[in-house]
């Protein structure tokens, strides 16, 4: 009898021995406390992050939102963005195009060096463009640009095919982060423990799990960083993160959850939450393929967009906490120009479907979702808001990896679809210029494959003139193309993407840039990033 | 001669499941290029990564270039990460195989005392008990389940730490906290299959004559249900040990991205959503190994428990 007893007891006990064994691995909730009177130096930061990076190396690996955040530490960018959302030079002292826009001089910052030691110069700002511009990543953004000269060794002349006015945009992206030489001669090195000019270097990276860095003792800009120490923590399921930050085993969290900003914006006193808001934030849509049947018919598109009721979509997917769009940038944005979209009006969509059955038959058309359920809740609402008007909609789901094979090869007819979070509307040219659009089956940048020569026109425009009435005009007309042509039927501007801290975290979207001015707070979707440089950890 | 056959019959099953993996996911649309470059890229740069992975060339090709690497121990290189397939699943089993012994110690741990406490009390208040909360545990989703433990235990009690990982190596202390609660979310289904199982071997077991012999021979009823009833009474419970190994990596998925745990099971689904077939493949083939091993460890062990199986 003993001899199954004893191993039994020892399994009982170890079980119990475990769930109660050591220390609490987790702090009570802090109290509220008064906020301190400025930044206080050292601490450790731990933050979860939705998803891991597919690599550091911005010039072989594609940049999502949680890349930006963890090789944001340590890499940094040539350009950066204000508050106001225009570019400010950050690694670089300055750029400066000719009249005609068509060349820009990049003077390189002095007194910045890697955390290696060598010092930043205009040779290795060269070669790290010049391997963007060979990377199969990024050579098409790249596309406009003729050369890089250096002219000096702290000054790198860019020359374009054409005049760019939005040209330093690119280089505040990962097109713009500079990697020392060591970097750009082992990219597999680089893509796994990366190097930059950064206030932090990295320490330690386990994928899927976690990503250390630690403060870079000789980071050029004086006094920063304040953190000692910042962990990235994978954490994909937006349940637990959540959890995760109440149980006090993270201090922040990314989140695109409506409910995770009703909750923890309702305990001001032990979180605040921090939203993306004006040009960092992507659009909510439907991608409407304007090469086939039945959406090559304007009237067709026209009455999906008039029987869309946005303001119920918004009020039962993201519990009312967004606002309705009419194009791809928001109200509060500079560039927004109100008027035209074909709003809710289901009269007049049952009368333009109507119209066209009476020419062509029944509307019917398969719609592409991701099989998740908020996603799929969008889109059955869609479907029952179509039928309601006549049109037959089919729903396929899709995982992301097919889905978006399928949008860029022309293999749909509408899917969902998330986009637009560019700082400069010329960051949307390549998406909505009729050059980009290509016969189905062939890998089309513009996705809806709309061939406007106005809008193609109005694109030009801003991409070319400097003049800052021109381009708010010519962008003007890009909206209202797009709302008269309605290749995407616009839901809602997708700002619930935040970031929730415990309030003892300091400083997220409050950095000033090299400079001086106040930089952007937030930016990315659908979890926006910001940087890390200036956080810091008070008492309390 | 038997392991000889068995090392056939694992070779036979690897070339059968990994041939069949491939294909399938070969047959999923899109391609790991899209992946890689992102939306932006051209036709031409697409088409030339595509030659540079190999993606261009037929499908059979592919596998038995794969498979004569496999032959020699090279699992391939990552599409996604470029690092060794085979050094990112050693990396990545540890995690998985310390949380899958530890739901099984649990759920053995739970299912032996209880499943035979049940079948000594059968019809009584207790067995009833156990099977209310065997069904209970049997219908809820391992998600449901973790969820609700993690705000009882982490966010509510905060005894454990909700997320996260610590590996084995760096503190024994904090890796044991951090494998628990993932472990009795995981144990919990199985603690209820075993302890049923157990529980009804058990009671058709204690009917058999030879027990009806040992308490006329006035044994001890604690001593006929641990030393003459359980033993017999375990095959199936060993069968199903063995059978549920897939069960379980099934589960390891879902636990695995619910804590944040960075093991195989996550890796496999990430890379199958991000078309990386040569880590889904390597993925395949250690589960597949595993998946026979074990059985071949239940059947070794079936000898040693029932000795009419040794004989026969």
């Amino acid at each position: 009898m003993k001899r199954w007893r004893t191993p039994a007891t020892l399994l009982l006990a170890s079980t119990v021995l475990l769930a109660c064994s050591g220390q609490r691995p987790v702090a009570a909730p802090e109290q509220p406390g008064p906020a301190a009177t400025g930044p206080a130096q050292g601490g450790r930061l731990v933050y979860a992050l939705s998803a891991d990076a597919n690599g550091f190396n911005p010039i072989t690996d594609q940049f999502a939102a949680q890349s930006y955040s963890m090789a944001g530490t340590i890499i940094e960018p040539l350009v950066s963005v204000d508050a106001g959302g225009a570019w400010k030079p950050y690694l670089a002292a300055s750029l400066t195009p000719n009249k005609k826009y068509d060349e820009w001089t990049i003077k390189v910052r002095p007194g910045v060096s890697f955390s290696d030691g060598i010092s930043l110069t205009g040779d290795i700002v060269k070669a790290n463009l010049e391997a963007q511009k060979k990377s199969p990543l990024t050579a098409a953004a790249m596309t406009p640009i003729k050369s890089f000269e250096l002219a000096d060794p702290m000054t790198v002349k860019v020359v374009l095919h054409h005049p760019w006015v939005a040209f330093p945009y690119l280089l505040a992206v990962q097109t713009g982060m500079i990697v020392p030489p060591a970097s750009l001669n082992d990219p597999k090195a680089a893509s796994l423990k990366p190097v930059g000019t950064g206030p932090f270097v990295f320490k330690e990276y386990v994928p899927d799990n976690r990503m250390v860095v630690t403060r870079n003792p000789r980071y050029w800009r004086a006094g920063l960083p304040y953190l000692d120490e910042v962990e990235f923590r994978i954490l994909p399921d937006s349940q637990t993160r959540a959890q995760t930050l109440e149980a006090g085993g993270v201090d922040a969290v990314g989140t695109s959850r409506d409910e995770d900003l009703t909750k923890f914006g309702a305990m001001k006193d032990r979180y605040t939450v921090h939203r993306a808001s004006g040009m960092a934030v992507a659009e909510y849509m439907f991608l409407l393929n304007t090469a086939v049947a039945p959406l090559d018919d304007v009237r067709v598109r026209r009455a999906l967009a008039h029987a869309m009721d946005r303001e119920t979509v918004i009020k039962t997917l993201r519990g009312g906490l967004t606002q309705p769009a009419d194009g791809p940038w928001s109200k509060d944005s500079p560039w927004y120009a109100p008027g035209g979209y074909p709003g809710y009006d289901l009269a007049r969509a049952t009368a333009l479907v109507k119209e066209v059955e009476a020419e062509k038959g029944p509307i019917r058309f398969e719609l592409i979702s991701t099989p998740d359920p908020n996603t799929m809740q969008g889109v059955e609402l869609a479907q029952d808001m179509w039928r309601k008007a006549g049109i037959e909609v089919s729903i396929k789901q899709a995982d992301q990896a097919d889905l978006i094979n399928r949008a860029i090869t022309g293999n749909f007819s509408a899917t969902v679809w998330t986009q637009f979070s560019s700082q400069d509307p010329d960051g949307e040219y390549v998406w909505m210029h009729q050059a980009y659009a290509k016969p189905v089956g062939a890998v089309s940048l513009n996705m809806t494959r709309l061939k406007d020569e106005k809008l193609s026109a109005a694109l030009d425009a801003g991409r070319m003139s400097p003049d800052q009435a021109t381009r708010k005009q010519a962008y003007a007309t890009v909206q209202q193309r797009l709302r008269d042509q309605v290749p995407y039927v616009f839901i809602d501007h997708l700002d619930t993407g935040a970031i929730v801290a415990r309030t003892k975290v300091r400083g997220i979207g409050e950095h000033v840039l090299p400079d001086g001015e106040k930089g952007l707070p937030l930016t990315g979707s659908p979890i926006p990033y910001h940087p890390f440089g200036q956080l810091w950890v008070s008492e309390r | 001669m038997i392991v000889v056959h068995r090392l056939a019959r694992l070779l036979v099953v690897l070339v059968v499941v990994t041939f069949l993996s491939f294909v399938l996911l070969n047959l999923l649309p899109g391609d790991p290029v899209t992946q890689i470059l992102g939306l932006s890229a051209t036709e031409e740069a697409r088409a030339q990564l595509r030659r540079e992975l190999g993606l261009d060339q037929p499908l059979l090709v592919r596998y038995l270039d794969w498979l004569g690497g496999l032959a020699t121990g090279d699992f391939g290189t990552s599409y996604i990460t470029r690092m060794p397939v085979g050094a990112e699943l050693a990396e990545r089993l540890p995690v998985t195989l310390e949380l899958l012994i530890a739901a099984q110690l649990i759920a053995l741990g739970l299912a032996v005392p209880v499943g035979v406490a049940a079948a000594r009390r059968a019809g009584r208040a207790l067995d009833q008990a156990l099977t209310a909360l065997s069904f209970a545990l049997l219908s809820t989703p391992v998600f449901v389940l973790g969820v609700v433990l993690i705000l009882l235990f982490a966010v509510t009690w905060q005894v454990v730490p909700a997320t996260g990982w610590t590996p084995i190596t760096l503190d024994l202390g904090w890796n044991l906290t951090s494998v628990i609660l993932p472990a009795v979310t995981l144990g919990c289904g199985q603690f209820a299959v075993y302890a049923r199982l157990l529980r009804t071997d058990l009671i058709a077991t204690l009917q058999e004559d030879y027990i009806t012999l040992a308490r006329a021979r006035g044994l001890s009823p604690r001593r006929i249900l641990w030393r003459h009833a359980l033993r017999p009474s375990a095959i199936t419970l060993i069968t199903a040990i063995g059978l549920n190994l897939g069960a379980l990596i099934g589960g390891t998925v879902i636990i695995e991205t619910l804590f944040g745990l960075p093991g195989i099971g996550r890796l496999i689904v990430d890379s199958i959503f991000s078309r990386d077939y040569l880590t889904v493949q390597g993925g395949v083939v250690l589960i597949s190994v595993g998946y026979v091993v074990v059985n071949f460890a239940v059947d070794l062990v079936y000898a040693a428990v029932d000795p009419r199986i040794r004989r026969a």
